[in-house]
């Protein structure tokens, strides 16, 4: 009997080296923490913004982060100017929707029924951004060709917020084959700044911020091919455009800062906030002074809030500090 | 009574230090080898980081169940040359459909090479065709990839354009029907990807007009994410890697080179990193046996070979 007992506790000692060796293995192999938002308080931002993790929408305010929706694919929020409700899409595998939700993260409507049970037959909508005043909802969308299920490209159309997916009308045409022309902001004189892409004779991809002053017409490029900006977003009072540009680079960028006049369509020379980075989905504060955006603190980490001045006057300042925030969701940011 | 309490305890205690010692006993063997820790543990296997040139052959497969294990193709073939003395390092993606004399098998696509003989069949097409030396290789499948990836928590990637694609064949899990497919959309700008998006990143083709070749600009960005992300692994990390991988990595490079290599990963950040693609004019794309290729033009292609890879 005393035997066995000593057995036992030799293969007891033995399990036991075993799984510290395995323990050991698991915590170091583990991934970086990250930790959902309403887990973390930070440093409070005057006004409310939502932002985006896990497919779960967030509202930030006073320093807290409160989950409005469950983690169910929920992206890319946008705030009716009119006040009360936002746009946002939901992704599933093969297509996206646009729903309107309250501020509390109900949804009130389903606005496109993108989904088909043949594969190649779904849809995607992506990028809603509400027209300054309110009356239409401008969104990115996939119109399908008809001889060629191959090409796939985004291109911008504009309706009435209630019947966008109804009531649209095609706003831009993508170059083929590049992907599609993305970000839509609407200004006030009706015109649209987005982002367009193109491919050169070399195979070198290029995005430009570009302006289109009516639907379906040509517009033109606010930037150089060169410099591959994109991911531009609108001072409120429209005289500032932040974006980001690679500038050949497909491993970091800089988040630049332009003054816009939007009666001539100029773009003034950019200060550069940031660079060396991966700065992604800046937006303004809602007094203009403030760009915040997302980059992940070391390589490979998770992507956290950053503010920096949108003068350029200092650096850029970290807000959050163990998320893993949607980079592809520009925060939005209201009074 | 109390003695066999103490003895019991330092058994378990005892046994919880050889568990420790196991997994970092890597760690100080190439600490040695380093010259971080100089002669306090020089009885341990010793091994000295790399001085002269090397290239390694890197090679991905789809290896869903449409194929047999042993009758791959290559869908990527990336040259990867470090010059340790220069701390330069070069990419060479090598185009799938290159219409390329193989050892022993004839004329055909360089991606069938391994198919017919492995991966010395490949490093054979290799060293032929671009008349380079080929020292070591590593070969990866699907879920190797996406195994990987997770484990080292996602990878930060910079999306230079929206990737579309209707057709993205749904092949990773072995219940699923190898010849359905599902659609992709990888949104522009910079992400966190996890293993399957980062998996469909690197393999989407269809919606681009550079078609495979935007797939091998967007697989040397992948392997960029992969080594930036690594940055902070060290050889202890290597048993929870191996473990995850079931196979699904091979590679020529024993445990003493990997650690070799892994002291000098560091000196390699990204700006002393370049990448050649082989787009028109080093290439065209034709017609050969029936088949889509790709023909090179070597009067071009061999100097730029030999210049950065010789």
């Amino acid at each position: 009997m005393r035997w066995l007992v000593g057995v036992g506790l030799v293969v007891a000692m033995l399990v036991f080296g075993i799984g510290v060796y395995h323990a050991i293995g698991f915590l170091k192999g583990g991934r970086p923490a990250v930790h959902k938002p309403n887990e973390e308080s930070v440093t409070p931002l005057p006004g409310t913004m939502y932002v985006i993790q896990q497919g779960a929408l967030y509202r930030f305010q006073h320093g807290n982060f409160t989950q409005l929706t469950p983690e169910s694919g929920y992206m890319q929020p946008a705030v009716d100017p009119r006040g009360g409700r936002l746009a946002v899409v939901q992704r599933k595998q093969n297509y996206s929707d646009l729903y309107l939700v309250s501020t509390s993260g109900k949804v009130i409507t389903q606005l496109t029924q993108d989904s088909s049970p043949q594969v190649e037959s779904n849809h995607w909508s992506f990028y809603p951004r509400f027209s300054p005043d309110g009356s239409r909802l401008f969104f990115d969308f996939d119109p399908k060709d008809g001889y060629n299920d191959y090409k796939v490209d985004l291109a911008i159309f504009a309706g009435p917020p209630d019947a966008a997916a109804s009531s649209s009308v095609q706003w831009s045409y993508p170059n083929d084959y590049t992907g599609g022309d993305v970000d839509p902001l609407p200004l006030r004189n009706g015109s649209l700044v987005y982002v367009k892409y193109s491919i050169d004779l070399q195979f070198q991809v290029h995005s430009q911020v570009w302006l289109q002053k009516k639907a379906a017409t040509d517009g033109v490029p606010l930037t150089a091919s060169d410099l591959d900006c994109g991911q531009a977003a609108l001072s409120p009072d429209e005289k500032q455009i932040a974006m980001v540009c690679r500038k050949s680079s497909n491993t970091s960028n800089e988040l630049d800062v332009a003054s816009f006049d939007s009666t001539t369509g100029q773009l003034g020379p950019p200060t550069t906030l940031v660079s060396g980075v991966l700065a992604a989905s800046p937006t303004f504060s809602p007094d203009g002074k403030t760009v915040v955006f997302l980059a992940p603190a070391t390589a490979g980490a998770g992507f956290q809030l950053w503010t920096a001045p949108a003068s350029g006057s200092s650096r850029a300042t970290r807000v959050t500090f163990d998320l893993g925030l949607d980079a592809s969701s520009t925060p939005v940011w209201v009074g | 009574m109390h003695v066999r309490v103490w003895v019991i305890a330092a058994g378990f205690l005892l046994s919880g230090l050889g568990g420790v010692g196991a997994y970092f006993l890597p760690v100080l063997q190439t600490a040695t080898s380093s010259g971080a820790v100089s002669g306090s543990v020089s009885d341990l296997n010793r091994v000295d980081p790399p001085t002269t040139p090397f290239n390694v052959l890197l090679l991905g497969s789809d290896d869903d169940s449409k194929f047999a294990p042993d009758r791959l193709n290559t869908q990527s073939m990336i040259v990867l040359r470090v010059d340790p003395t220069t701390k330069q390092a070069t990419m060479l993606s090598i185009p799938r459909d290159l219409w390329v004399p193989i050892p022993d098998q004839g004329v055909g696509k360089i991606s069938t090479a391994y198919q017919v003989g492995g991966a010395q069949a490949a490093i054979a097409a290799v060293e032929s065709n671009f008349k380079i030396h080929i020292d070591d290789y590593v070969w990866i499948g699907l879920n190797g990839l996406v195994s990987l990836v997770n484990k080292l928590g996602g990878v930060n990637i910079q999306i230079t354009n929206p990737v579309m694609d209707d057709f993205y064949p749904a092949d990773l899990s072995a219940t699923d029907d190898p010849y359905r497919w599902y659609r992709v959309a990888v949104l522009p700008g910079p992400q966190h990807l996890d293993g399957v998006q980062a998996l469909q990143y690197v393999r989407s083709r269809h919606g681009d007009i550079r078609g495979d070749f935007a797939r091998s600009e967007r697989q040397q960005q992948l392997l960029l994410a992969i080594k930036a992300q690594s940055s902070h692994l060290n050889v202890a990390d290597l048993p929870a890697l191996a473990s995850a991988f079931d196979g699904e990595i091979k590679t020529s490079i024993s445990v003493d080179r990997l650690r070799a290599l892994m002291s000098i990963a560091n000196d390699y950040t990204g700006g002393n990193i370049h990448r050649i693609l082989l787009v028109p004019p080093y290439t065209s794309e034709g017609w050969a046996a029936g088949q889509s290729v790709v023909f090179a033009d070597w009067s071009q292609i061999l100097p730029l070979v030999q210049k950065n890879f010789a």
